[in-house]
């Protein structure tokens, strides 16, 4: 066996443009196996742009995303080897969590009765069957992240799976997340809540501009910045990014 | 997959919606025609100038039994019915894209054009399913004009059955044609409007021509509601089966196209 296919997730050189606009430039990064790597970056930095390419849902320009070795899109068995969180989770207003999650088991091809295990692990089998337009976007949240674990993949890619949730779920997600990579999981983590990162992720890539100013272990980026993940953060992003806040706006007070 | 796709359709009620004005739309037109019409014509109180302007249904013919039968409401007109089951499927196709479904769906299955594929079976299987309710309907509508008039079945079973089973092959291929309008339009209102205009335009572009050459060039009678009610009212099976054949083909064309159109698109 290679070392592509024991790597979970490998991004070579991915590059992608818009119309014209360079978004994505000459990426690379991996994330190893028991690993949570933290894709941290500024609004339209490519990160979301970036997981998209790795899932196979935008075609990059050039380079490539590997999953074990292969493109997502030549997976024969996408949803057992990588759960995906990503835009709340695609959920139809009309539809009850119960049958947002059977459709996604028929997708997968996966039994019912996972779709109930799902829905306790992440605390909402008693509002199984309210209508997502009931939901808070928490609890909105919590059902895309069931989707995604339907299967009980071996990757976890997630695009700001924190958003919306409430103090204890973000503490469950934290501690759900670790056990993961503890248990031989790999987990991409796409989120602006650094103290959150700092607190879980093992590896950090730093993205601005649409370019990787930093992959390194998260002790690597604690260590070059005396302890402060902020600081390393905004050391990597770019200079115009953080000369466009005032950093001190009450100094002249 | 097609597991999936069905109840992505059967848990929304959009679908349901749609299923029951079909069903209400075509009971309303039949039972106008069959039992409304000849009471009004009958009634004493009916001004007999205004009697004699009725479109009555001489219910006695086995064609008119049959066109009571015709899922389509008849005549070739834009019905409740067509509307409903073109929108039926315009929605089955753009569900995905407007709350953002697709991503999930293209995560399990990457290769999109199986997707199509799943959506072709599922929406197929859904409008299969209210052609035999609209069968049904219909068939019931007839029985009850019928007794009201205390007039025999004239068509045979095999006639009944035929006009029953083309109408709900109509019903299937429009509710794909209209889910290949809603995979290549994908946003709501333009694929409403779309799908909408095109219906409307159809029979007055086909009058138009009509009018100008005197006759129907081909590619005009391969429009989406002539062929259809060209199906259901085919007088052999030769007819039925080039209406099938072109029907056939123009859902192939539109539904290849909207496959290529989601393996090329970014999500």
């Amino acid at each position: 066996m290679t070392t592509q296919e024991n790597e979970p997730l490998l991004v070579e050189h991915l590059s992608k443009s818009f119309r014209g606009v360079r978004r994505v430039e000459d990426i690379s990064f991996s994330v190893g196996a028991g690993r949570i790597t933290g894709l941290l970056g500024p609004n339209g930095a490519g990160k979301t742009t970036t997981i998209r390419m790795l899932l196979g849902l935008i075609a990059p320009d050039a380079g490539e995303a590997l999953v074990f070795g292969k493109p997502f899109r030549d997976l024969s068995d996408p949803t057992r080897v990588v759960g995906a969180v990503l835009d709340a989770g695609g959920l139809h207003p009309g539809r009850t969590a119960r049958q947002h999650l059977r459709i996604a088991a028929a997708q997968g091809y996966h039994a019912v009765a996972r779709v109930e295990e799902v829905l306790t692990i992440v605390g909402l089998s008693a509002d199984a069957d309210r209508r997502i337009r009931d939901y808070s976007l928490g609890m909105r949240q919590r059902v895309a992240i069931a989707a995604a674990i339907l299967g009980d993949p071996k990757i976890l890619v997630l695009d700001e799976p924190a958003n919306g949730l409430d103090p204890a779920g973000i503490y469950w997600l934290k501690h759900y997340l670790r056990s993961f990579a503890d248990h031989g999981g790999s987990v991409l983590l796409s989120s602006h809540i650094l103290a959150d990162v700092e607190q879980i992720a093992d590896d950090i890539v730093a993205i601005a501009d649409g370019q990787v100013r930093s992959a390194t272990t998260l002790a690597e980026a604690l260590a070059a910045s005396e302890g402060d993940l902020e600081d390393f953060y905004l050391s990597m992003i770019s200079s115009s990014e953080i000369s466009s806040f005032e950093r001190t706006p009450h100094a002249a007070r | 997959m097609l597991r999936a796709e069905t109840l992505k359709l059967t848990t929304v009620p959009a679908t349901k919606i749609a299923v029951l004005i079909a069903a209400l739309g075509l009971l309303a037109t039949q039972l106008v025609s069959t039992v409304l019409m000849p009471y009004l014509v009958n009634s004493e109180g009916t001004d007999p100038e205004v009697a004699g302007e009725l479109p009555v249904i001489d219910m006695t013919l086995a064609s008119e039994q049959l066109a009571v039968l015709n899922l389509l409401g008849g005549s070739g007109s834009i019905g409740v019915v067509l509307i409903a089951v073109i929108l039926l499927g315009v929605l089955a196709g753009i569900s995905d894209f407007r709350f953002g479904g697709m991503v999930g769906t293209a995560l399990a299955q990457p290769r999109r054009e199986r997707i199509v594929l799943a959506k072709t079976g599922a929406t197929a299987l859904i409008g299969a399913a209210t052609g035999l309710i609209l069968a049904a309907l219909s068939v019931t509508a007839l029985l009850l004009a019928l007794v009201l008039d205390g007039t025999a079945l004239a068509a045979t079973l095999p006639e009944v059955l035929g006009t029953l089973g083309r109408g709900v092959l109509a019903i299937t291929f429009l509710s794909l044609i209209g889910l290949a309008f809603g995979l290549l339009l994908r946003n709501q209102l333009t694929a409403v409007l779309v799908t909408l205009a095109v219906l409307v335009l159809e029979p007055i572009l086909l009058g138009i021509i009509q009018l100008a050459t005197g006759t129907l060039p081909i590619w005009a009678q391969l429009m989406p509601n002539t062929l259809a009610h060209a199906l259901i009212t085919a007088p052999n099976a030769l007819t039925g089966a080039a209406a099938t054949a072109a029907l056939t083909a123009l859902t192939a064309l539109l539904l290849t196209g909207a496959a290529l159109t989601l393996k090329r698109r970014s999500l």
